[in-house]
C-alpha cells in the first residue's frame, strides 16, 4: 500500500512509532499531488517548499521526543479562502490573486498545531460562489473519477485532492453545500459541523450566518479526528460555542443503532432525483435497519422555500462581506483619478460574473424599500423552517436524505444557467439555514461515479450523524481513493 | 403681518468611550499622536476574515449614560451593519446599532443661561465603532499639488456612543447648554473625557424653523464643529440664513452643511448629493448582545452621583450656593475633595470657597488635576481648622497653603518653613512690630501727630503696614489701641 | 415587480461595481428570474413570527484588555498604494 493511500490516522500513527518519517511522507504526497495535477488542476498554490521545511522541523523535534500533537506529519490542503500568514490567499479571485494575508485563520494555527503539514491551498468557486469550480477566476478543477465532470463547489479542490490521494485530510468551507456536495461528487466523506462548531476566525466569508468549516476524509476515523482538532472554542469568534466539544471519535465504537430513528423527509419524495442516489439512499436504509435502526417519516413543509431562502440571504451578506474589496488596503487596485473610480474599476475588474450576480442580487434584497420583502421575509420563513427541523427531530434522530439530485455534472453543463446551477444545493442548504450539522458520504458507485448521501442531525447531535455513519461504513465500506487510472 | 419663527433643533453627540481597547479588537484606543496604522489588527483593519468580539466595557459604560439620562436599558439589543463606502472605513461597512439602541429614551433636564429649567427628551442612545481618519495632504503643502488622500485606522473601531436627542431644542443657546449637560455627565461618569477640539466628542446639528404662516422649512444638517463656542455660533448663523431664505419666500434645500469656523459660515458639502441607502441589516457575526439583569444591578450599584444630584446636595447638605454648586459638580473628583475636606472636620463653606480660589487655582496653573494634586482634602482640612479656630489669618493661611502645596509637606513642617505660628501675635512681640513700622515711616507719624490726618488715613495706613507686617495675624482692636497710645 | 435597466444600474451603484452596456441586459434578465423565484416566498405565512431575538446564542463580552498586533508591517506591505505609514486613495473631494 501507498502512502497517499493511507488513513490520515494511519499516517500519524508510522510517525509516531517512527516507521515513517515526515518527510518521506511529505514527499510522497507532494509526488502524487505532481502526477495528478495537470489533470485534476485542484491546486491554486502548491507549498512544496515551506512542507519540506515543516517536514525537517517536525522530524527534528520528533527525534528530540516530542509529540507536537495528533496530526503529526499529516498532509492537509485547505480551501484558498482560509487565510495563511506569509501564503497567498486567492479565494480563486482576481480580486485577491496577489494577497498575502498578515495572520492565520484559526483553523490554521489549530491544525499547525496539531502538527499537520500544510502542502497546498485548493480551488474553489470564486469567493466559495459556485457549484462546481467553473467559477474559479483560474481554472476548473477536474473530478478525479471522471475529469470530463466537475468535482463539485465551491471547495471542489479541496475535495478532488483528498479523494485523489494528495492528502487524506482537506478542508473546505460550506455556505449551502459547499462541502457536502463536492464530497458527495468526490466519492468521500464531507461534513459540514453544527452552526459555531468550528471557528470561522479567518475564513474569508461569504455569508457569515451560514458558513461553517469543516473536514473532507476518505474514512470516518479521520474526519473525526479532524473534527478534534478544528472543533474548538475560539474567543476571537463570537458565534463559535464556548461549550466543550463532545469526545468525536466515540462514535467510532458504535455497531448498532437499537432505539434510534431514522427520518425520511417526505417533501424531498415529490423531487426529481437521479436513479443511483435514491438507489443508494435504499441500501443506507436497509442497512441501518439491519442495525437495529427504525425509520419514521418527518416532515419539513418550508423545506421548498429554502432554496429562495438562500439566494436571498447568502447574497445579502455577501454583498456586505465583499464590501471591502475595493482596492484600498489590499488587493487589485484599479488605476484611477477619483475614489468613485477606483471603486468601481477596482471591483469590475476584480470580480467574475457570477460574484457580480450575487453582488447586485443581495445589495438589491437589502436596499431600500425591499428589506422587508426579502431579507426580512427570507429570515423569518428560515425562522418556521428551524422550527419544522426541531419539530422533525423530536421524532428522528437522524435524517437520511440525499446530497444531491443529480451525479456529477458535465464541465459546461450548467454554466450557463445559474438558476439551474443553484437547484444543485436543493438538499444541502436546509442544514445551514437552520445551523444543523450534516454530513455527505459515499453511498456506492454508479458507472465509475461515486453517488452521494447525506446525513442531517440536530444541532449540536454531530454525535447522532457520526454514530449512524459508522455503522453505514461498516456496511457499505469507506470510500475508495480515485484518480487511480489517471 | 410680519413672520414670525421658531427655531427646532435635535443634537446627535457622539462620544468616545473611554475604554483601554477598542469595541471589537484589543488595539489600544490610545491614537492621539499614535504613529499611524499602528494601533490596528486584522479587526479594525478591515482584513477579509477578520470577525468582530463585543468589549464589555464598552457596554457598561454606554448603560451607565442610559442609567443617568433615565433611558431603558434594552436587555436584548443587537448590532446592525451600515452599509457605505468610504476609505476610513476599514470594512465599507460600519457597525452601529439600528432597531434596538442599547439605551432607548430618556431625559436631559438643565437650566438655561437665565436659569429657566430647560428638559430634552432623548431619542435614544446606541453604540457604534468609530472610523479611520482621512488626511488631506494638498492642505499643509507637504504633497502640494498631488490629488491623493492618506488613510490612518488608528481611530477605526474605537468605541463610540451616539447620543440623539428629540428635535425638542429651541434655540442655539440652548443646544450649547445641553451639550454642555451631555459633557459633564460623560465626564462625571468617567465615561469620557469630552473634550470637543480633539473630537472625543463631536456634535452634529439637525435645525429648521416653523414659520408663523404655516410653513416649515427642511431641515439641514450642520458638521464640523469643534466647540462649544463654533457650537452656538453655527446654530446663530444657520437660524439667521434659514430665515432670511424663508422670509423671502424662499426654500430651505435640506443638506448637509459644514461649519467653517474662520470664516464663521455654513457651507453645503460637496460630493454628498447622492441620496445614501445604508442597507442596514443584522451584523451576523455578533449574535445578539445581552445585559443580564444581575450585570444592569451591578453597573446601577456602582454608579457614582450625577452632577445634578451632585448640585442639589451641595446646596441643601452644605448651604453652597447655586453657582458655587454648578462649578464643584462639574467634576465628580471636585465633589469627593469637597466631601473629604468636610468630613475632615471642615466648614463646608469656607472649604468650598478655598477650594475654588485656592485648589482651582492650582490646579490651572500646574495643568493637573485633582487625581495627582499633593494635597490631601484632610489636610487642607487641618489648615483651614486653625483658620476657624482663629489661629490662622487668612492670609498666613494662604501663605501656609502655597508652602504645603509647592513642598508637598505637612501643616506642621509648612508652617516652620513660612516663619508662621499658630495664635496672635500680641504684647511685646506687637509692639516690636509696631515701633519697628513707625521707626521706618517717621514721615507719616509726624503728620499724625502734628494734627494733618484729619480723615485718619494715614493711621489705617500704619496700620495696614502692621497687619501686614504679622501676616493678618494681629488682633485689629489691639493694634489700633497700640497706635493710638504710640502716636499722641 | 419588474426590474428594468434603471434598477439594475442603480444598483450597481450602490454596490460600486461598473457595469458595461452589453451586461445589463443579462443582468435584468436574471434579475427577473431570480425575483421571480422569490415571490414564491409571499405564500409563506409569516405573521406567526415574532419579530424577536433568536437569543439561542448570545454575544460574549471580552474584557477591556489591550493587545498589541505584531503583524502591523506585513498589513501594510500589502497596500495597493501607500505613504510612509499610511495608506493611499485618490483625494476625495469634499470641505477640508
Amino acid at each position: 500500500m501507498e502512502l497517499f493511500e493511507c488513513s490520515a490516522a494511519d499516517l500519524a500513527r508510522a510517525v509516531r512509532e517512527g516507521a515513517h518519517s515526515v518527510a518521506e511522507i511529505v514527499e510522497v504526497h507532494l509526488g502524487r499531488m505532481d502526477r495528478l495535477e495537470p489533470v485534476l488542476s485542484a491546486i491554486v498554490t502548491p507549498l512544496k517548499d515551506e512542507a519540506r521545511a515543516r517536514a525537517a522541523a517536525l522530524d527534528i523535534a520528533l527525534a528530540r521526543g516530542e509529540n507536537p500533537g495528533p496530526l503529526t506529519g499529516v498532509p492537509v490542503i485547505v480551501k484558498d479562502n482560509f487565510c495563511t500568514r506569509r501564503i497567498r490567499t486567492t479565494c480563486s479571485s482576481r480580486m485577491l490573486e496577489n494577497w498575502i494575508p498578515p495572520y492565520d485563520a484559526t483553523v490554521v494555527s489549530y491544525l499547525e498545531r496539531a502538527g499537520a503539514v500544510l502542502i497546498g491551498k485548493a480551488n474553489m468557486d470564486e469567493f466559495a460562489m459556485g457549484s462546481s469550480t467553473e467559477h474559479s477566476a483560474f481554472f476548473t478543477t477536474s473530478n478525479p473519477w471522471d475529469p470530463s465532470r466537475v468535482p463539485g463547489g465551491s471547495s471542489g479542490g479541496s475535495a478532488a485532492s483528498c479523494a485523489a490521494g494528495y492528502a487524506p485530510l482537506t478542508f473546505g468551507s460550506d455556505t449551502g453545500g459547499s462541502i457536502r456536495q463536492p464530497a458527495a461528487f468526490c466519492g468521500i466523506y464531507g461534513f459540514k459541523p453544527t452552526y459555531g462548531m468550528v471557528s470561522r476566525y479567518g475564513v474569508v466569508p461569504f455569508a457569515s450566518s451560514l458558513d461553517q468549516i469543516g473536514p473532507f476524509a476518505r474514512t470516518l476515523e479521520d474526519l473525526l479526528l479532524a473534527m478534534e482538532v478544528i472543533a474548538e472554542a475560539d474567543e476571537k469568534d463570537a458565534t463559535c460555542s464556548r461549550a466543550l466539544r463532545p469526545d468525536f471519535r466515540k462514535a467510532l465504537d458504535v455497531t448498532d443503532l437499537k432505539g434510534k430513528r431514522v427520518g425520511l423527509v417526505r417533501e424531498f419524495e415529490g423531487y426529481d432525483i437521479d436513479g443511483p442516489i435514491v438507489d443508494a439512499l435504499a441500501r443506507a436504509r436497509a442497512a441501518l435497519l439491519d442495525a437495529g435502526a427504525t425509520v419514521v417519516d418527518v416532515s419539513l413543509p418550508t423545506v421548498s422555500h429554502g432554496l429562495a431562502c438562500y439566494y436571498i440571504i447568502a447574497p445579502a451578506e455577501a454583498s456586505s462581506n465583499l464590501a471591502r474589496f475595493d482596492g484600498v488596503r489590499y488587493g487589485l487596485s484599479a488605476e484611477a483619478d477619483s475614489l468613485i473610480d477606483l471603486y468601481h474599476r477596482t471591483r469590475k475588474a476584480g470580480f467574475g460574473p457570477e460574484v457580480k450576480r450575487r453582488l447586485l442580487t443581495g445589495t438589491y434584497v437589502l436596499s431600500s424599500g425591499y428589506y422587508d420583502a426579502y431579507y426580512n421575509k427570507a429570515l423569518k420563513v428560515v425562522a418556521i423552517l428551524r422550527d419544522e427541523f426541531a419539530r422533525a427531530f423530536g421524532e428522528a434522530d437522524v435524517i437520511l436524505a440525499p446530497t444531491t439530485p443529480t451525479l456529477p455534472f458535465r464541465k459546461g453543463e450548467n454554466i450557463g444557467d445559474p438558476i439551474k446551477m443553484y437547484m444543485s444545493d436543493l438538499f444541502t442548504l436546509p442544514a445551514n439555514m437552520a445551523g444543523l450539522p450534516a454530513l455527505s458520504l459515499n453511498g456506492g458507485y454508479s458507472d465509475g461515479l461515486p453517488v452521494g448521501i447525506q446525513l442531517i442531525g440536530p444541532r449540536w447531535g454531530e454525535m447522532e450523524i457520526f454514530s449512524a455513519a459508522a455503522v453505514l461504513e461498516k456496511a457499505l465500506g469507506a470510500p475508495r481513493l480515485a484518480g487511480g487510472d489517471l | 403681518m410680519a413672520l414670525t419663527f421658531q427655531t427646532v433643533i435635535g443634537l446627535e453627540i457622539h462620544v468616545q468611550l473611554a475604554t483601554k481597547s477598542k469595541l471589537f479588537c484589543a488595539c489600544s484606543t490610545d491614537y492621539i499622536g499614535a504613529r499611524p496604522n499602528s494601533n490596528v489588527c486584522p479587526v479594525c483593519l478591515g482584513q477579509p476574515g477578520s470577525l468582530p468580539v463585543v468589549n464589555g466595557r464598552a457596554v457598561e459604560l454606554a448603560v451607565m449614560v442610559g442609567l443617568a439620562l433615565g433611558s431603558t436599558v434594552q436587555q436584548a439589543t443587537r448590532f446592525h451593519r451600515k452599509n457605505y463606502f468610504y476609505p476610513d472605513l476599514s470594512k465599507d461597512y460600519q457597525i452601529s446599532q439600528y432597531d434596538l439602541p442599547i439605551c432607548a429614551g430618556g431625559r436631559l433636564s438643565f437650566r438655561d443661561d437665565d436659569g429657566v429649567e430647560v428638559s430634552v427628551a432623548i431619542t435614544r442612545a446606541h453604540l457604534e465603532e468609530d472610523a479611520g481618519k482621512l488626511v488631506h495632504p494638498s492642505a499643509d503643502g507637504r504633497l502640494a499639488g498631488a490629488r491623493y488622500s492618506l488613510v490612518d485606522y488608528n481611530r477605526s473601531g474605537v468605541p463610540l456612543l451616539e447620543i440623539v436627542s428629540e428635535p425638542d431644542i429651541t434655540s442655539p443657546a440652548h443646544a450649547r447648554r445641553y451639550t454642555e449637560e451631555i459633557r459633564r455627565l460623560v465626564r462625571c461618569l468617567g465615561v469620557s473625557d469630552g473634550d470637543m477640539e480633539s473630537g472625543s466628542l463631536r456634535v452634529d446639528a439637525n435645525i429648521s424653523q416653523k414659520v408663523s404662516d404655516g410653513r416649515w422649512g427642511s431641515r439641514v444638517e450642520i458638521k464640523n464643529m469643534n466647540s462649544l463656542r463654533s457650537l452656538e455660533r453655527a446654530l446663530e448663523y444657520e437660524v439667521k440664513r434659514q430665515r432670511k431664505v424663508l422670509g423671502e419666500g424662499g426654500e430651505i434645500r435640506q443638506e448637509t452643511r459644514h461649519w467653517d469656523d474662520g470664516e464663521g459660515k455654513t457651507r453645503p458639502m460637496r460630493g454628498k448629493e447622492e441620496a445614501h441607502d445604508y442597507r442596514y441589516f443584522p451584523d451576523p457575526d455578533l449574535p445578539p448582545l445581552i445585559v443580564e439583569s444581575d450585570r444592569l444591578k451591578g453597573i446601577a450599584a456602582v454608579m457614582p452621583e450625577l452632577p445634578w444630584q451632585a448640585e442639589s446636595r451641595l446646596v441643601s447638605a452644605y448651604g453652597l450656593s447655586d453657582d458655587d454648586a454648578k462649578i464643584f459638580a462639574e467634576s465628580a473628583d471636585t465633589v469627593a475633595y469637597l466631601d473629604g475636606c468636610i468630613r475632615a472636620g471642615a466648614d463646608p463653606k469656607r472649604a468650598a470657597n478655598w477650594i475654588r480660589t485656592e485648589v482651582l487655582r492650582v490646579l490651572n496653573e500646574q495643568k493637573i488635576d485633582l487625581a495627582t494634586f499633593t494635597l490631601e482634602a484632610s489636610d487642607l482640612a487641618s489648615l483651614l481648622a486653625l483658620v476657624d479656630g482663629g489661629k490662622l489669618s487668612t492670609t498666613a493661611a494662604k501663605d501656609v497653603f502655597d508652602v504645603m502645596v509647592r513642598d508637598g509637606v505637612a501643616l506642621e513642617p509648612a508652617m516652620t518653613a513660612s516663619g508662621v505660628t499658630a495664635g496672635l501675635v500680641e504684647g511685646s512681640q506687637l509692639e516690636d512690630i509696631a515701633d519697628k513700622i513707625l521707626a521706618e515711616n517717621e514721615e507719616a507719624v509726624e503728620a499724625v501727630r502734628s494734627g494733618r490726618d484729619p480723615k485718619g488715613k494715614k493711621v489705617k495706613f500704619l496700620q495696614g503696614l502692621i497687619m501686614r507686617e504679622t501676616r493678618g495675624q494681629a488682633d485689629v482692636a489691639q493694634v489700633e489701641d497700640l497706635l493710638r497710645r504710640r502716636l499722641i | 415587480m419588474a426590474v428594468g435597466e434603471k434598477e439594475v444600474r442603480h444598483v450597481a451603484q450602490l454596490a460600486r461595481l461598473e457595469v458595461d452596456d452589453g451586461e445589463v441586459a443579462a443582468l435584468v434578465e436574471h434579475f427577473n428570474t431570480i425575483l421571480g423565484h422569490f415571490e414564491r416566498l409571499k405564500e409563506v405565512d409569516t405573521s406567526s413570527v415574532a419579530d424577536v431575538l433568536d437569543n439561542a446564542v448570545v454575544t460574549p463580552w471580552r474584557d477591556d484588555e489591550v493587545r498589541i498586533w505584531e503583524n502591523r508591517d506585513e498589513a501594510l506591505a500589502q497596500a495597493p498604494d501607500r505613504d510612509g505609514d499610511y495608506f493611499r486613495v485618490p483625494q476625495i473631494l469634499e470641505e477640508a
